[in-house]
């Protein structure tokens, strides 16, 4: 891995800490006791300051790990988590997103040195200082305070020094120690901020005082950069006559919770191990520690796994060596380990491009096999049908599964919303809860990508123009919160996504006056409620009398409706004033690969997507209907409009008297069209071809396929077709056809 | 139809014969037939010819796209020369033959187009010296649609202009022309 990929995959990792930090504080918004969430924001800070670390990002180093010291605070419960710190963090998730967008900015080019700007670092800063005020560094709390050493009680207590207690055996100087010279040498791996030095008398010693024994004790108060490996190195000459206990600081204790939190599993093992893995033991302390572990094991006659490690564990504290938070955290990484390992290995990060590229080889696949098919059949190799219809199967659950893995939970997309939501209600001073339903709904991941703006708009639009403020629906009677619905789920081959509001609704009268103020419908032009209500789908039209910060600039919804369109999709509307508002989104699950049934028309062949097929029938002449320049016919008692798709394609040929037609009846959201047609030639798989920009501006045609013949067919867009029909009779539907 | 199929061979032969003169200044141009009318393209906008496979007719689009046929599993429109010049659409034939051109967009992007002709000709030499500018009158072909006229042998041959013939910006244009006046008189139609 290159440095840029390297750099890609930070960018990369801290969006998605990022995003998981944010899901989290909206968690803690509402539960502020909820640890996991906690431990989410920690967790999101501590990852962050630990890889920006690693390309030397100092300043995103500076700032996360200020709020990383915060959130360890909060978790141990030496702050409060109050509703303005979570707003802080807030802005410091936020802060700490733009620190990185900096850091993407500036490419692969701009060295290491990567320059943020004084308006950044202000911020930062700014930032930093209230969380500060809210509560300064606080004593360690009693629990975590090491057991031992009366000498380290004497020394300043802060978080960022380590503390080291030197007790010299009574032979230290005759065997030619010299305590100054360890000092010095400690000295020149940071800076000894306090020095207490101990007489370790004991009045009532029997052999009196020997001038020749030792009996010093040194305590330490030491602020280093080094691990602990490395300071405990300074001694490993003293070790046979000397007590030596080194406790990490605050900060770098909470370093080995995090460690512990994220060994890598398969590098975990014995508990001793891991804490010497993270660095929060030496191996000679634990060497120590396994050999008081084995005299008292053998005298116990104790020998159970769990009872030895969880004495291990005991005499490490009892030692001094690691403090007993260390020691349960690592043991409870140790017991959650086996879980983990099988949850994790279940997910594999594969390269968007390559997951492309096969399938677009599963696309060719598909028409291939469609070609021999033909073949077989043009041959008539009878033999060859029964290895066909298996290659047919075999490819079609090959293109199945290559499409299920591109397939995501919409959750990903959605529950960015709730910051959204969260954001523009406090800004306009409503109060509005966001529900979301149907999150783990699945839909292709560029479809998803691509659905973002447009659902970001509906509903900022619900928070902007839907939702009332708090007295206005007070005044209506309804609950002071206003609600948001998302709901996501399948239906017949489509994903739909609603967003519901119980707002004040749009009203149609002002829709309708916008709509004639603009010239987009005729004063006598006579529309039903629905056609009006679509009227807000034409550019340009906006009903909010001023423009605010969040939506209404009167490009909204036509932007909405051509880019759900652009994803061979389709908008409904509906609302009633004062009860609230409903869009539903209605979304092809794919966008490479449909089944299809082609029917043909005249000379030309047309392939209509089999998940808006709903039945075919034989049509009867006799039941059809002219009325107002539509055709109907009457369906087992139901009406229903229909096509000719020769008429409406003008396909040529000549349509003989009496000639038997089919009526194939597709359904596309809650409308049901009939198509007429002249045969049908049966269902196939579908490649998607795009038709190419001199096509861009075709209507009721979403792209061409290649038959297994060679020949291409045309893969007709329903919902666009019934509005070129409509076009052609209605105001409303003229405001859409020249979008 | 073997003989309408460039092979790299005959180009390179044309190539060394042309290198023979080398004093003058030669371009090389394919010519076609439209109707009676024999027309002359730069060889260096041509991608290929091939022989006119099914032609997958689009609906509500000008007389002049002619459909779109399967190029080796992509889908590319095919533009009906004929019908492009103004002549009518054209007639297949067993002679009747498509070019491939590509074409670049207003964003700079290549896209290949198809060309219907009814027979492709031969590749000319044409020297530099040859080579007039288009009459500004007395032609019935749109004059931007020109780029040149050829001499050869006492003969001029039109020399068209593949990003006017075939610009996309123009055929998308005029496709919203048309969409725009059959969507307006639909509207009067009650």
């Amino acid at each position: 891995m290159n440095l840029e990929d390297a750099r890609q995959a930070f960018i990369g990792e801290v969006a998605e800490l990022l995003d998981s930090m944010e899901d989290a504080l909206l968690t803690l918004e509402e539960d502020p006791q909820d640890s996991e969430s906690l431990n989410e924001v920690f967790r999101a800070m501590h990852t962050i300051k630990g890889t920006s670390g690693v390309f030397g990002y100092a300043p995103v180093v500076e700032f996360t790990h200020a709020v990383e010291t915060l959130m360890d605070q909060v978790r141990s419960g030496q702050r409060p988590l109050t509703k303005p710190l979570i707003a802080t963090l807030f802005e410091c998730r936020d802060h700490t997103a733009r620190l990185v967008e900096v850091i993407e900015e500036q490419g692969p080019d701009g060295d290491e040195e990567v320059q943020f700007g004084e308006v950044l670092r202000e911020a930062g800063e700014s930032l930093l200082q209230r969380l500060g005020q809210s509560g300064a560094t606080s004593p360690m709390a009693s629990a975590e305070r090491p057991a031992d050493g009366a000498a380290d009680k004497r020394l300043p207590v802060s978080s960022e020094l380590w503390m080291i207690t030197l007790e010299f055996g009574a032979d230290a100087f005759r065997n030619g120690m010299d305590p100054l010279s360890f000092l010095r040498y400690l000295g020149s791996l940071g800076d000894l901020v306090h020095v207490s030095t101990l007489l370790r008398l004991d009045p009532s010693q029997e052999e009196g005082f020997d001038p020749e024994s030792c009996y010093l004790c040194f305590g330490i108060a030491f602020r280093s950069d080094a691990d602990k490996q490395t300071i405990a190195g300074v001694f490993e000459f003293a070790d046979q006559d000397c007590e030596i206990r080194i406790l990490e600081p605050e900060s770098t204790h909470s370093r080995y919770m995090e460690l512990l939190e994220s060994v890598a599993e398969d590098e975990v093992g014995c508990i001793g191990e891991l804490l010497v893995q993270v660095g929060a033991l030496t191996r000679r302390e634990l060497e120590r520690a396994l050999q008081i572990q084995e005299t008292e094991t053998s005298a116990c006659s104790m020998t159970s796994c769990s009872n030895l490690r969880r004495r291990l564990g005991e005499i490490l504290v009892e030692q001094g060596s690691v403090k007993s938070a260390v020691v349960e955290q690592a043991a409870k990484t140790q017991e959650t380990v086996r879980a983990r390992r099988q949850d994790e290995s279940r997910f594999i990060r594969v390269d968007a491009q390559r997951l492309g590229h096969l399938i677009d080889l599963v696309g060719e696949l598909v028409t291939s096999s469609a070609a021999i098919r033909v073949m077989v059949n043009r041959a008539g190799i009878d033999d060859a049908t029964e290895v066909v219809d298996g290659v047919d199967y075999l490819v079609s659950e090959i293109r199945d599964s290559a499409l299920q893995l591109r397939m995501v939970p919409i959750e990903e997309c959605l529950s960015r919303f709730r910051r959204v939501v969260r954001d523009a209600s406090q800004e306009l001073g409503k109060q509005i809860d966001l529900v979301i339903t149907g999150g783990e709904t699945e839909l292709d991941k560029t479809v998803i990508e691509r659905l973002t703006d447009p659902l970001t708009h509906l509903i900022r639009n619900a928070v902007d123009h839907g939702i009332e403020t708090p007295d206005v629906r007070a005044g209506r009677g309804k609950p002071a919160s206003g609600t948001i619905h998302i709901n996501a789920f399948h239906d017949s081959g489509h994903i739909v996504v609603e967003i519901a509001d119980d707002g004040a609704g749009l009203d149609p009268a002002r829709i309708r006056a916008k709509a004639e103020a603009r010239g987009l419908v005729k004063p006598d032009d006579s529309l039903r409620e629905d056609e009006v209500l679509r009227l807000i789908f034409a550019p340009g039209l906006s009903t909010k009398e001023e423009a605010t910060n969040l939506s209404g600039r009167g490009v909204g919804m036509d932007v909405v409706r051509s880019n759900i369109e652009a994803l061979r999709g389709s908008v409904e509307l509906d609302s009633s004033p004062g009860v609230g508002t409903k869009v539903t989104i209605i979304l092809p699950l794919t966008l490479a690969i449909i089944e299809g049934f082609l029917v043909g028309a005249g000379e030309d062949r047309f392939v209509i997507p089999l998940s808006q097929v709903a039945e075919c029938v034989e049509m009867e002449a006799a039941d059809a209907l002219h009325r107002r320049g539509r055709h109907y016919i009457n369906l087992r008692g139901e009406v229903l409009p229909f096509i000719r798709l020769a008429e409406i394609f003008e396909s040529g040929g000549t349509r003989e008297a009496g000639r038997r037609e089919s009526l194939v009846v597709v359904r596309f959201g809650h409308h049901k069209m009939g198509l007429v047609v002249d045969s049908l030639l049966g269902e196939l798989q579908t490649v998607i071809k795009p038709l190419g920009i001199l096509f861009e501006r075709l209507r009721g045609v979403a792209g061409a396929t290649i038959l297994g013949t060679g020949d291409i067919a045309l893969i007709l867009d329903v919902a666009e077709l019934a509005a070129v029909d409509q076009g052609a009779r209605s105001p409303s539907g003229s405001a859409r056809a020249t979008r | 139809m073997g003989e309408l199929v460039l092979s790299g061979k005959g180009m390179g032969d044309r190539r060394s014969d042309a290198g023979q003169d080398s004093a003058e200044e030669v371009c090389q141009y394919l010519t076609f037939s439209v109707g009676e009318e024999r027309l002359a393209m730069s060889i260096t906008a041509v991608k290929e010819i091939i022989e006119t496979p099914q032609i997958t007719r689009v609906p509500m689009t000008p007389e002049y796209i002619r459909g779109v046929i399967n190029l080796r599993g992509s889908v590319v429109p095919v533009v009906d020369l004929g019908a492009r010049l103004g002549r009518g659409v054209l007639t297949l034939t067993r002679r009747s033959c498509i070019v491939l051109v590509e074409v670049r967009s207003g964003s700079g992007d290549g896209h290949v187009l198809g060309m219907l002709v009814d027979e492709v000709k031969n590749i000319l030499d044409i020297s530099r010296e040859d080579i007039k500018p288009p009459p500004e009158f007395g032609s019935e072909i749109r004059t931007d649609f020109i780029e040149a006229m050829g001499r050869v042998e006492d003969v001029f041959v039109i020399i068209l202009s593949m990003d006017h013939v075939l610009s996309i910006q123009e055929l998308a244009a005029l496709r919203r022309i048309s969409e725009e006046a059959a969507s307006s008189g639909l509207d009067v139609d009650p």
